[in-house]
């Protein structure tokens, strides 16, 4: 539906976008996943209209968007910060893009009724918006974009300013409300459990490029590169070069290619109680650290040629000090380059 | 040694609540005693003649609609301005703020001979018109006209309402707009339901103070404008000096006081809520990009540097150019007075008077200024109230100061009318609100806990004074000084009220070089403007260098 090529971008000297491609199915929810200054608002807001200076190409069903003005794109935007307009209620906000549409007043009435109603604020139309709580200030933002029927929604860390408890619960709202509308987005974030929680396929950006374009799923399993494996916090990442033990165990799992720099031992491989199906190789391990969790033990395990692991257990072996068997499944091995 | 200190603290209060309360509450009730009771019982037919003429309450309106069609104006164009300012990144912007802020320490008088010089029959723009289409009229006819008053006062309130409102606009962000324009609006909805909304709590802001401004412009008025566009200020000074009619000036005076009261309730209150409504925001400027906003920085730029440089342009080449040659000859001429003058000094005399009352000012200002400025600081049940009575006087115009002067101060014991003294206390009284507003927020913006850890650290409280809050204060106080000295040297109002013959200051002697008939004394007038001009502008700069970023409320 939506494709872009080739878009690149930069403030003054600072390069932000460097020709990216991306494409967007209808009703897929596609996640922008980076650290902060890493482009991905900049490239919201040029699918917006909002950015100017950029060069590459933004189709939408085929057809050239870039001469559109932003206010004739139909897309929708929600700020991150969500720029509610302090001089309206909440009704006036949610009715302003049906306003500038043209639509009747009575219709108006009756649409950001039934909007109020799905976002759970039936009741509130009158309210002032300063006197909303920052839950419900970011379901006015959400039903004010999606009044108006956006062709796609555009979301810019829409739950940034929200408590960690909360932000839980609203993504996943967040997902059922659009999969329910059927309107494709794209939702930029820095953090990655929103992000699983949320995509059907996430984008991880680093530098105004796009290092993967993967389903949650396959990108933690098998992240493109060492900057990915990185950002999604895999822990077990070592240079070649480094660490003997470790090309070793890469050599076993024959994942080694000529141009691989680092080898990650992916946590989710390394189990204590050797019930793992996939081929496995068996060490003996000394426990170094464990830190409780709460749902599981964080531990760190050294084997021998000073190869350290980190990975997760619900219950903790042994005593720290104390001699551990560690089994890694192979398939869990990765080469990844820089 | 504690218990001392705090004593003889609370015995320096009282300097300027008896400075206030002689040489500003004493004659606004001698005001009031002479209209409500000119010969000594109470008789109201001073005020009977206001309400029954027409004259009057045509002076009354009129001095509404001047400032009314003047703040229009200036909001009119100051608007989309502060949106360029606050918007836009461009080189230049800073300088180009500073220099629109110059006519705010101008004198009036100055302000008036830089207009005639560029827009008058023989000034700037129609020479050059009736040279370059040789014609045999004058093509712009603005003396004496509503038009000049009001483009004046453009000149001199636009700085102000730019400032309020570039600085609100950047506080409040862009965000909305483009949220706005994602669901739809395009350039005129985003100006009719976004921006202007937005901003209208710093339109209105700026909108009241322009025009408490505007309706207490003297100099202005009295100078382009002549006894026919009479505002109320004009009237006043009219019929005290020249009629003499003391009652009708006074009840004058006293519609003065309460309008400016009435405006000054409303400014307050709307401040109080600008503030509520300033909050922080990351928006910073960009680069204009589109070719759109070149054009609207471009202009903006242009606009700026017509409207408020030309004037002064004009004003300095009409004093240094004759026939088209650098010439002192204007400057040489002030050592002397010309004949038929109606001074009674060399002009070069009033140079000195000027300079000598604005020290003096400037002592006692920044003395009375900063105990002024702790007294409000320091909390306590009376703190709040002492804050809006050190401001009255600047909401009190100038003229009605003067004429306070001239009907309470002649009098046994205090008999000041035909001394010097009278000058220089009354720019203190006009200068000492710019000393607290400057010293204020930086005495506010020292954290109690510096003073605490020092006076836990072993100062005494003297010491700490010293050694802790003087360092602070040094750069604030320097702004208040200056301010006090740059006011003090423009002063027209009260001056040409109270000044003598001997004691004549800068702008008195411009606007009496004015009236005097010859070209000689006009262009000695000149010299004198462009001279007042460069001590103001040297002021000027000197105040924004030392103003650290966001200090000091003015």
């Amino acid at each position: 539906m939506l494709r872009l090529a080739n878009v690149a971008h930069a403030y003054g000297d600072v390069v932000s976008l460097r020709g990216l491609s991306l494409d967007l199915s209808p009703g897929e929810i596609l996640c922008l996943l980076g650290p902060s200054g890493c482009g991905k608002t900049t490239l919201l807001r040029i699918i917006a209209g909002l950015e100017g200076d950029y060069s590459g190409e933004i189709r939408l069903d085929g057809a050239d968007i870039r001469p559109v003005p932003v206010h004739q794109r139909g897309f929708g935007l929600m700020f991150q910060d969500y720029a509610l307009f302090p001089h309206m209620s909440v009704r006036e906000n949610i009715a302003y893009g049906l306003k500038r549409r043209g639509d009747r007043r009575r219709d108006i009435k009756r649409q950001v009724d039934a909007l109020l109603e799905r976002v759970g604020l039936a009741g509130l139309g009158p309210r002032d918006v300063a006197a909303l709580s920052g839950g419900q200030k970011q379901r006015v933002a959400l039903a004010r974009s999606l009044a108006p029927n956006p062709r796609l929604l555009m979301l810019d860390e829409p739950l940034g300013s929200l408590d960690a408890q909360l932000r839980d619960q609203l993504a996943l709202e967040l997902r059922k409300l659009l999969k329910e509308t059927g309107i494709g987005a794209i939702y930029v974030t820095h953090d990655r459990r929103e992000a699983y929680a949320v995509a059907d396929r996430i984008a991880v950006m680093d530098a105004g490029s796009i290092q993967q374009c993967d389903s949650p799923r396959q990108l933690y399993h098998k992240p493109a590169n060492a900057h990915v494996a990185r950002f999604l916090g895999l822990r077990n990442l070592y240079a070649r070069a480094e660490n003997a033990r470790a090309l070793q165990l890469a050599e076993q799992a024959r994942a080694l290619r000529n141009a691989t720099q680092y080898i990650l031992i992916h946590p989710r491989g390394i189990s204590l109680d050797g019930l793992a199906s996939a081929p496995a190789a068996e060490f003996e391990a000394t426990l170094l650290a464990a830190v409780f969790r709460g749902e599981a033990w964080d531990i760190r395990l050294r084997l021998d040629g000073d190869l350290h692991l980190s990975c997760s257990t619900s219950e903790l072996p042994t005593q720290i000090g104390k001699p551990v068997r560690v089994f890694v499944a192979l398939e869990a091995v990765l080469a990844l380059d820089e | 040694m504690r218990t001392w200190l705090s004593r003889s603290g609370y015995a320096l209060y009282l300097l300027p609540l008896l400075f206030l309360g002689i040489f500003f509450l004493y004659p606004l009730l001698a005001i009031f005693d002479i209209s409500l009771r000119p010969d000594g019982a109470l008789d109201l037919s001073a005020f009977g003649r206001l309400v029954a003429s027409d004259y009057y309450i045509e002076v009354l309106l009129f001095t509404c609609w001047q400032a009314a069609l003047s703040t229009a104006l200036t909001l009119l164009l100051a608007t989309p301005c502060a949106f360029v300012f606050a918007r836009y990144r461009f080189a230049g912007k800073s300088l180009l703020l500073s220099l629109a802020t110059l006519p705010f320490v101008l004198p009036t008088v100055v302000v008036a001979l830089a207009f005639a010089s560029l827009t008058g029959k023989s000034g700037i723009l129609n020479s050059l018109l009736r040279a370059l289409f040789s014609l045999d009229y004058t093509p712009i006819q603005l003396e004496r006209t509503l038009a000049i008053i009001i483009i004046a006062h453009v000149f001199y309130n636009f700085a102000i309402a730019l400032r309020i409102m570039t600085g609100y606009w950047a506080s409040v962000g862009f965000e909305t707009e483009e949220a706005a324009r994602c669901l739809g609006a395009d350039a005129w909805s985003v100006w009719r339901d976004i921006r202007l909304p937005l901003i209208r709590p710093a339109l209105l802001s700026a909108g009241i103070l322009v025009f408490i401004f505007c309706f207490t412009s003297f100099g202005v008025v009295l100078i382009l404008g002549g006894i026919r566009f009479a505002t109320l200020e004009v009237q006043i000074y009219y019929q005290a000096v020249n009629i003499f009619n003391l009652p009708l000036a006074a009840a004058l005076s006293i519609v003065q006081i309460l309008s400016m009261l009435a405006l000054m309730t409303i400014y307050t209150r709307q401040q109080r809520n600008l503030q509520l409504r300033l909050a922080s925001s990351a928006t910073i400027a960009r680069a204009p990009r589109t070719a759109a906003e070149k054009v609207a920085v471009a202009s903006c730029v242009a606009l700026i540097s017509l409207l408020l440089l030309s004037p002064l342009l004009a004003l300095l080449a009409r004093a240094v150019l004759l026939g088209g040659q650098v010439d002192l000859s204007n400057f040489l001429a002030l050592a002397e007075k010309s004949r038929g003058s109606l001074l009674f000094i060399a002009p070069l005399e009033a140079i000195v008077n000027s300079l000598r009352f604005a020290l003096l000012a400037m002592t006692a200002a920044l003395l009375l200024g900063v105990i002024a400025a702790s007294m409000i600081h320091r909390r306590g049940r009376l703190a709040r109230f002492w804050d809006p009575l050190f401001m009255l006087p600047l909401a009190t115009s100038a003229v009605t100061l003067g004429f306070g002067f001239i009907v309470a101060l002649d009098e046994p014991p205090l008999n000041l009318r035909a001394s010097w003294l009278i000058i220089p206390v009354s720019h203190t009284l006009v200068a000492l609100p710019f000393v607290i507003r400057s010293v204020l927020p930086a005495m506010r913006a020292i954290p109690p806990s510096l003073g605490e850890a020092g006076r836990v650290l072993g100062a005494k409280p003297h010491q700490k004074l010293l050694s802790i809050d003087a360092p602070l204060l040094g750069r604030s106080i320097a702004v208040g000084a200056t301010f006090a000295f740059t006011v003090s040297m423009g002063e027209f109002g009260a001056s040409l009220f109270v000044a003598q013959r001997e004691s004549v200051t800068m702008p008195v002697v411009i606007y009496r070089l004015l009236g005097d008939p010859g070209l000689a004394s006009y262009r000695q007038s000149l010299a004198m403007s462009v001279l007042l001009m460069l001590v103001c502008a040297g002021g000027f700069m000197l105040i924004e260098r030392l103003r650290a970023a966001g200090l000091g409320e003015f």
